[in-house]
């Protein structure tokens, strides 16, 4: 395992990787930095760049992307009290009051050299947990996949929203889209509408742009405004400049404290939907708890930005986890990476640590690089990443347009995917509106085959479909997922109870 | 009707018109015991109980409402929602679609990146106008570069232009 870990390392340091996984990084920074531009958005805009390349490049870049991103909120967090992402939410509690108080520098670089051990601490997690659990999958016949794949979807349901049936609903629209086309087993042309493009069925790269770039786009042009005047007045007055032995002490010796809310963050990324917001909220809340002082919580405290910084990039190492030992995205970064290597035409999911080791070990080995690149891109331009918040919305809503309609375009050089995303734009939009969760469409529309073709590949092997049931691994999974509704609808409930006027939004995709 | 009730007709409407389109699917055969209509009818009949169930729990979440005393307003105090320039976007993008096989991915990039921030935030003197346009030249420069030389991408032609 660890040879191959390092031969992936000597790979990731050839500058034909080193390159896409750097500009991955520099990008995901930055694009974490913007507040109101998410790691999703940061990543769907990298996509096509990554067609050209060959796998490992591309996925290098993407997985910089994430890295940079999950750490890049912190800047705005921190220095202007907005959180760039929403991974950094719990960042702002404590960070922008030390910042406030004179400390700019050691909140930040608290923040950078936790985010760099997190991710160190999710890497360990992602090499030494990623084969045994793909291991563990590839005991799992046609009943097991269809069970595990009903247990994500409706975990995701009951996850996220407001509401267990809108997300059930959301999710079975994105099961609906998966249905149109050729059918997988057969190849038996079904509910095409007489539209020509829908023959090949719908490719689910231009529906989730469609679908989670529009939305965002759209709801802030609703309500548009900018932190521009307010990060170039801070960009010319703060003062970073840190002792990094002192900062990195400060922060290696809270052992407990960066393992514990690492492990938190590493957890809530394996389970998929949670994300990166609710794993530094939850980070952040166990360190108060467990700390001896937890009155100066909220007044500028290090360990709380360490909490939270170390738990949302733990939480890229287990959504990492997810996606390469079962194929199921974590969140909406993962499914387009997942996007991505179908078009390179890799399967993820059990045979991938396998059939496709190198790239595996290469995927961890950027993982690993790019926290060492992150703290590097930090040290270089920690200031000019404030200074490029100013540039207005007006101008990156247009750009990030074009670049998803070439992304789209690109799949296959047919107008059809850009119609596609067109559309999905709008239904995207509206479920927003509606208040229907996206993520569920977006699980569906990934799994739906998957859960087409394990559900006919049982039934064609034994017709007894109470095997679902019986068998030990996919009857847990199926109970699983009830479990998931019930405890769901019961929170709905209370939460109704508590707070009968209240919307609530609980988790992020 | 609630805004959940209207989704839910939608879904309810869009499912059970698919499950009608499923009836002329072929039925099993030898090799494959369901036909490739089986999944797709569970799919679509679990999607109309769901939108079902999202109207009626709807209709007694209203009449929850009605019964009891009226909430104390909440304070509107952010703004409206500028409904106007989504819906500007939305043309604008759909325009942009529309025109890109028949104008070409630089002809109709370069108008639609200019059009769009116009739109966003119309340029109130000769500089940001100029601003405008050399960010709409720029964006379509360089992506068409980055994408048809480096990354060898095609992107699309105009019948038109041939451009």
């Amino acid at each position: 395992m660890y040879e191959l870990l390092l031969a992936g390392i000597i790979d990731i340091a050839q500058f034909k990787y080193l390159i896409p996984l750097f500009m991955g990084t520099l990008v995901g920074v930055i694009g974490g930095a913007l507040p109101g531009v998410t790691i999703t958005m940061t990543i769907i805009v990298v996509l096509p760049f990554t067609y050209g390349l060959d796998p490992l490049q591309g996925l290098a870049a993407m997985t910089g992307v994430y890295v940079g991103g999950s750490a890049g909120g912190l800047v705005t967090a921190t220095l202007l009290g907005i959180p760039g992402t929403p991974s950094a939410i719990a960042t702002t509690f404590d960070g922008f009051p030390m910042a406030r108080r004179g400390e700019a520098g050691r909140a930040l670089w608290l923040g950078i050299w936790a985010s760099f051990f997190g991710g160190l601490i999710g890497g360990v997690f992602l090499v030494a947990t990623t084969g045994p659990l793909a291991a563990f999958a590839l005991q799992f016949g046609p009943w097991e996949f269809f069970s595990l794949f009903i247990f994500a979807l409706s975990m995701v349901a009951g996850l996220t929203g407001s509401s267990i049936i809108k997300g059930l609903l959301s999710g079975a629209i994105g099961l609906v889209v998966t249905i149109m086309g050729n059918d997988p087993v057969m190849g038996a042309k079904r509910l095409t509408l007489g539209i020509g493009f829908l023959e090949g069925g719908i490719s689910f790269l231009p529906v989730l742009i469609g679908v989670f770039a529009f939305a965002q786009i759209m709801t802030d042009i609703e309500k548009r405004q900018a932190a521009g005047a307010a990060a170039a007045a801070v960009a010319r007055t703060i003062k970073l400049t840190v002792s990094h032995v002192k900062v990195v002490a400060e922060i290696l010796k809270k052992p407990f404290l960066l393992l514990w809310t690492s492990f938190i963050g590493l957890l809530i990324g394996v389970l998929p939907a949670i994300g990166g917001s609710a794993a530094s909220v939850m980070a952040y809340d166990q360190a108060k708890k467990l700390s001896r002082h937890p009155e100066k919580f909220g007044t500028g405290t290090p360990e709380g930005i360490i909490a939270s910084e170390s738990s949302n990039n733990a939480n890229v190492g287990g959504s990492l986890v997810t996606i390469m030992a079962f194929g199921i995205p974590g969140d909406a970064v993962t499914a387009v990476m997942l996007g991505a290597m179908t078009i390179h035409g890799i399967q993820s999911g059990p045979l991938f640590m396998t059939q496709q080791s190198k790239l595996a070990y290469g995927i961890f080995a950027a993982y690993i690089v790019a926290h060492v690149l992150m703290v590097l891109i930090f040290a270089l331009g920690a200031r000019f990443m404030l200074g490029i918040t100013r540039v207005p919305q007006s101008t990156l809503i247009p750009v990030v347009l074009v670049l998803c309609t070439v992304g789209s375009y690109a799949l296959s050089n047919v107008m059809g995917d850009v119609y596609v995303l067109l559309l999905f734009g709008m239904l995207g939009y509206a479920m927003v509106k509606f208040d229907i969760p996206l993520a569920p469409l977006i699980l569906g529309v990934i799994l739906g085959d998957q859960i087409e073709i394990n559900l006919i590949r049982a039934i064609m092997t034994d017709a007894n479909v109470w095997l679902f049931v019986t068998r030990p691994i996919s009857g847990v999974l199926l109970g699983l997922s009830v479990a998931s509704v019930v405890v769901a609808l019961w929170q709905q409930r209370r939460h109704r109870k508590r707070n009968p006027n209240a919307a609530d939004d609980r988790a992020d995709f | 009707m609630g805004r959940d009730s209207i989704a839910g007709l939608v879904c309810l409407a869009a499912s059970l018109g698919l499950l009608a389109a499923t009836i002329g699917l072929p039925g099993p055969n030898l090799l494959v015991p369901v036909g490739p209509g089986f999944y797709p009818r569970i799919i679509l009949g679990v999607t109309a109980v769901l939108a079902l169930a999202l109207i009626i729990s709807d209709v007694i979440n209203h009449r929850r409402k009605t019964d009891t005393p009226a909430a104390t307003a909440t304070a509107a105090t952010t703004a409206a929602p500028n409904y106007g320039l989504v819906a500007a976007t939305f043309v604008i993008f759909m325009l942009y679609v529309a025109a890109l096989p028949y104008v070409g991915f630089r002809l109709s990039t370069l108008v639609f990146v200019a059009a769009l921030q116009s739109t966003l935030k119309p340029p109130r003197s000769i500089k940001q106008a100029i601003i405008v346009a050399i960010t709409a030249l720029v964006t379509t420069v360089v992506i068409y570069i980055l994408f048809e030389r480096y990354l060898v991408v095609l992107l699309p032609r105009g019948r038109w232009t041939d451009f």
